[in-house]
């Protein structure tokens, strides 16, 4: 009796043991890439480029944003992440006949991934500017965020950023506003997080005045919280989005290079602006035409 | 070797109130967990059925729940609920709390390690039983725990990284990652970082030591 009770104890956490083996499987494939298209032409490369040895190995690793609409976020339903950096990654993927694999990348920790080769790419709204120039390599901007402030609809206090001076703010970690907000609010109390649904948590939860950052990013936090408004007026900033490259492959960056002009050129780009920003937002635009010397020197 | 100097002398006001930040994170925590972890052995130790259950329901419930969901429900979990807490509150309390179970069942090991004769013999000999805990079974218990208290200080002191983590509270970890975000001066500024814990744990470490020298119980 003993002897058949354990046997079937046995079976049933085999049983479990397979079918969480199974789940955690199917999981992982659904992570991976949203769209892996395979491209119709494979291009050719020289041997020993970063795009040969990435199209060998079939898989290029792209740092992009897990939480933060519209540019790079989970879908819940699917575990896929979707959003507009995650368009411009699988176009140059698909132009490089590799297949996408997408780690989240934070502000703070998107550098080091570069230079320690965690990623072969970081498309994770990222401004350019000189310092980060001096890690790394841009490619030329895919996009124009400005920098604007969000507040409680019921905030009336708030109105610029010299408002700020005695509010708490909220930004990411290592992201530009770091900066701005120490030279144009330098009264107010800045709280560092790690990623902006923190700031988004912590403005609903009272414990921030204001969330300051890119527009398209505040944009998606008032599209999944309406009793949140941006401050009217001028804009803070203006930040050139660039796709990050390990510093010094300019083989590399201006195969990224033709790869996005290709993307902003063809539609694909107002396409996928449509897609994600303009249809919440009203705002129409066109693709940057702003060069990476401009965006570096918007910084100095 | 130079940038790491170099980093430090520049850098060293943002480093140093980053240390002082963590430095109140543990020595608060501490207290209210000493505090609490007292309180919570007693239940345990304590003649009643009832009560013996409530202080096993507080460790059950503060140990098997990670640190970090502790610290999200008490910040971000109590503000929506519309209790005003700042961080500091939320961030000692979740702190010591959690800590304070594991205190609770050091003492409580500690007071089983004095045998149930001493007990009876102390009850017999007219102490009643708060007498008998405080005066027979405590300054025995206490002086052999004192190496897995140092244990737990210890483990506290790293915990409070995750404190600064989750509740932006600027502390050694969180200074060394602006740093770093800021001068891309990774190696640098996660090895001050590590002197700053260090620094702490080390001297937890000596803390126990000394005690131990002085007070433990040779068997």
């Amino acid at each position: 009796m003993q002897g058949t009770t354990w046997r079937w104890l046995a079976i049933v956490a085999l049983a479990l043991g397979v079918l969480v083996a199974a789940g955690c499987g199917g999981d992982d494939d659904e992570g991976g890439g949203s769209a892996a298209t395979t491209p119709a032409q494979t291009q050719e490369f020289a041997a020993g480029t970063t795009m040969a040895k990435l199209q060998e190995a079939g898989e290029i690793t792209i740092g992009v944003k897990f939480e933060v609409p519209p540019f790079g976020f989970k879908n819940v339903k699917t575990g896929a992440v979707e959003g507009f950096d995650i368009d411009v990654a699988n176009a140059i993927a698909a132009d490089l006949g590799a297949k996408p694999k997408f780690i989240e990348a934070l502000s703070d920790n998107r550098i080091p991934f570069l230079k320690d080769g965690t990623a072969d790419l970081i498309l994770s709204t990222m401004t350019i500017n000189a310092e980060r120039d001096e890690e790394i390599d841009f490619s030329e901007p895919y996009f124009i965020a400005r920098g604007r402030i969000l507040v409680k609809k019921s905030d009336n206090s708030i109105k610029g950023i010299e408002d700020l001076a005695g509010k708490k703010v909220c930004t990411a970690l290592g992201s530009t506003y770091e900066e701005t907000l120490k030279k144009q609010a330098p009264k107010a109390k800045t709280t560092l997080v790690d990623g902006y649904s923190e700031c988004l948590e912590a403005i609903q939860n009272g414990s921030v005045d204001a969330v300051s950052t890119d527009d398209v990013i505040l944009a998606g936090m008032i599209i999944q919280d309406d009793s949140l408004k941006l401050v009217e007026g001028e804009e803070l900033t203006t930040e050139p989005y660039g796709a990050g490259i390990k510093e010094g492959d300019t083989a590399f960056k201006a195969f990224v290079d033709e790869s996005t002009q290709k993307f902003k050129a063809d539609g694909r780009w107002a396409k996928s602006y449509e897609k994600w920003v303009g249809q919440y937002t009203g705002v129409e635009q066109d693709p940057p035409t702003m060069t990476l010397e401009e965006a570096i020197d918007l910084s100095k | 070797m130079s940038s790491f100097v170099e980093l430090l002398t520049e850098n060293y006001g943002a480093l140093a109130s980053g240390f002082w930040v963590t430095c109140r994170l543990v020595v608060g925590s501490f207290i209210l967990s000493a505090i609490v972890g007292t309180l919570v052995a007693a239940l345990r130790i304590a003649p009643s059925k009832w009560l013996q259950r409530l202080g096993g329901i507080y460790v059950e419930t503060f140990r098997n729940v990670p640190l970090l969901v502790l610290l999200v429900i008490s910040y971000a979990g109590l503000r929506r609920s519309g209790v005003e807490i700042d961080t500091w509150t939320a961030g000692i309390g979740a702190l010591g709390l959690y800590t304070g179970a594991y205190f609770a069942e050091v003492l409580r090991s500690g007071v089983f390690s004095v045998s149930r004769g001493q007990i009876e013999a102390s009850l017999s000999l007219g102490f009643d039983y708060p007498q008998t805990l405080r005066r027979i079974v405590l300054p025995q218990a206490l002086r052999t725990v004192i190496s897995p208290v140092g244990s737990i200080t210890i483990a506290m002191i790293k915990n409070s990284a995750i404190v600064g983590a989750a509740l932006a509270v600027n502390d050694i970890l969180k200074e060394a990652r602006i740093l770093n975000s800021q001068t891309f001066e990774t190696e640098a500024a996660f090895f001050w970082a590590v002197v700053g814990y260090l620094l702490l744990t080390v001297a937890a470490t000596i803390a126990i030591r000394v005690l131990e020298q002085r007070y433990a119980i040779r068997r």
